[in-house]
């Protein structure tokens, strides 16, 4: 069985005097990697307190893999080196492309699920993974619009790239209900179509629903819908590294606790189902 | 479509905020056009959210609507080429004084300027400052050659109005200015011309430090962090100090030195 870290939270610098005060019952923490590439001062102070505490794994959120604008160099050589000063489990980032021709849009816009697409981002996979040394873990991205040149559905573009790079999957559970719902397919054929070796972590967060669509907003607790699916996966996956997000009205540390205890009750739950 | 040619066309779409580009579909409602304005008026909120965190007391002093109105159209001339959306928005200051009508837009150029100087020197690099201390071996003779750096976290900055009076009143320093902050919110600051103030901004480990700077100490300093000895500083003193150069420069040196803002070279 692979190696896992439990049940984590995402670090977000609200939190940092509350984590070191009350060295909650939280197993690992995710950091956000662009948070930490900074010279000094009060981010990376806490980021070795806390690393001294607790497992750390790092989260990007501007590779941008998929862009077919040549890798910056710099910043990877930056992510090595924040690497090098926290000692992650691993480095996760998105599957998907956030802007080219040296513009960003700050957002994690999807791919079309192409053969082109496969070729581009696993030749893109392998150049990263030499640089960092490891394997990359990339994330499944919520979407909206779809392209009209796709020709194949998102779990078999992520288990090609999979298969293809041996790049580790961090399958969002949540981003694969809200696409489910603006797509219209089955997440659970997705998640049963997502090799069991290739996932590394599995995230989850909340999402609003619109009735007609899902907006994937991390600014509430995880919906009902997506605990189902939750367990679900874990049904089918066993034990895997999970990890709540929180980005906008975050709640006292204690709250999000609270609600990481739930994500354990379900996963066990769930196991004692499957076995 | 190669994909080169597909993202450029996706981006461009985001960043015109125009309608939703050919290539792309959604399979069910609500239709493909309302769907990708989720891509566009995202983006906006995303940066506009970004510089109000950012820029506090400007986001206070406008309140949310003005901000988010003004903020809008530089967002618009300036699309990001940060990795960290933490790093945009230098320009903003610039933004508003190229478009700056009357004093109340010349303080706020001055205001996000102030702050833009602040956040950098938050998460600056690290760096031990050079002490008294580590001084006292220096032989007298060698005193005048003597050069330093600035330490990472200093900054610089002149205001014309009483732009850091406003930050103050959004951000009051201890409890007596937080008992003073609700009515400074009833009657705020109003911005108003000044004789030019000399700022020095810097962090001392985690706590970022400001402070005003007498023109002549401000002088002196910007001199010292150029670059030149400690001697030329004393040199280019002896006009407005005669005899007592070196002792001002010597004052200034051992209050640069508690401060924490140089690195012996």
């Amino acid at each position: 069985m692979q190696h896992t870290l439990g049940f984590g939270l995402g670090l977000r610098p609200v939190h940092y005097a509350s984590v070191l005060e009350t060295a909650p019952a939280v197993d690992w923490f995710e950091v956000i990697t662009e948070n930490y590439l900074v010279g000094g001062g009060r981010p990376l102070h806490f980021l070795d307190a806390i690393r001294a505490r607790y497992p750390i794994v790092m989260h990007g959120v501007s590779l941008s893999i998929g862009s077919t604008a040549p890798l910056d160099e710099d910043y990877l050589r930056r992510v090595r080196d924040l690497a090098l000063r926290c000692a992650p489990e691993w480095i996760s980032d998105h599957l998907c492309w956030t802007g080219t021709d040296g513009r960003n849009l700050h957002d994690l816009l999807p791919l079309p699920y192409t053969p082109e697409a496969v070729a581009h981002v696993a030749s893109r996979i392998e150049h990263v993974q030499e640089r960092l040394g490891r394997p990359l873990v990339l994330e499944n991205v919520s979407s909206y619009v779809s392209y009209t040149s796709s020709a194949m559905s998102e779990w078999e573009f992520l288990t090609a790239l999979a298969r293809r790079t041996g790049c580790r999957l961090l399958l969002d559970v949540n981003n694969v209900y809200v696409s489910s719902r603006n797509h219209g397919f089955d997440a659970r054929e997705f998640i049963d179509g997502v090799p069991l070796d290739a996932v590394q972590q599995f995230h989850l967060a909340g999402h609003q629903d619109y009735g007609t669509h899902c907006i994937d907003t991390h600014d509430a607790p995880v919906r009902d819908e997506v605990w189902d699916l939750y367990a679900h996966t874990v049904r089918r996956f066993g034990p895997v590294s999970t990890l709540l997000e929180r980005d906008d009205h975050i709640p006292p540390l204690a709250e999000l606790v609270a609600e990481l205890d739930h994500a354990r009750a379900v996963a066990r739950a769930a196991r004692a189902e499957a076995a | 479509m190669r994909l080169a040619d597909l993202e450029r066309a996706v981006q461009a779409h985001v960043l015109s905020g125009g309608s939703l580009p050919a290539s792309l579909a959604a399979a069910v409602a609500p239709p493909a056009a309302e769907r990708w304005q989720i891509y566009t008026e995202g983006y906006r909120l995303r940066l506009i959210e970004a510089l109000a965190i950012q820029y506090p007391a400007l986001h206070a002093r406008l309140g949310a609507d003005m901000f988010a109105a003004r903020v809008q159209e530089f967002v618009e001339a300036t699309p990001s080429v940060h990795r960290s959306i933490r790093d945009y928005g230098s320009e903003l200051s610039a933004f508003i004084r190229a478009q700056a009508d009357g004093i109340e837009d010349e303080m706020l150029a001055e205001l996000a300027w102030f702050e833009w100087q602040v956040a950098a020197a938050f998460d600056a690099a690290d760096a031990v400052p050079t002490t008294a201390v580590d001084l006292a071996s220096v032989a007298p003779a060698d005193w005048p050659e003597l050069r330093f750096r600035a330490l990472p976290s200093v900054r610089r900055q002149r205001t014309q109005t009483n732009a850091v009076a406003v930050w103050r009143a959004v951000h009051p320093r201890d409890a007596d200015e937080r008992a003073a902050a609700p009515q400074s919110a009833a009657q705020p600051v109003l911005a108003r011309k000044t004789d030019p103030v000399e700022w020095l901004i810097w962090r001392r480990q985690l706590t970022t430090e400001f402070r005003s700077l007498e023109a002549g100490e401000a002088g002196a300093l910007d001199q010292l962090l150029g670059g030149v000895t400690f001697g030329e500083v004393c040199g280019s003193l002896a006009a407005p100090h005669g005899d007592g150069a070196a002792l001002q420069a010597a004052a200034w040196l051992k209050g640069w030195l508690l401060d924490g803002l140089l690195l012996r070279i």
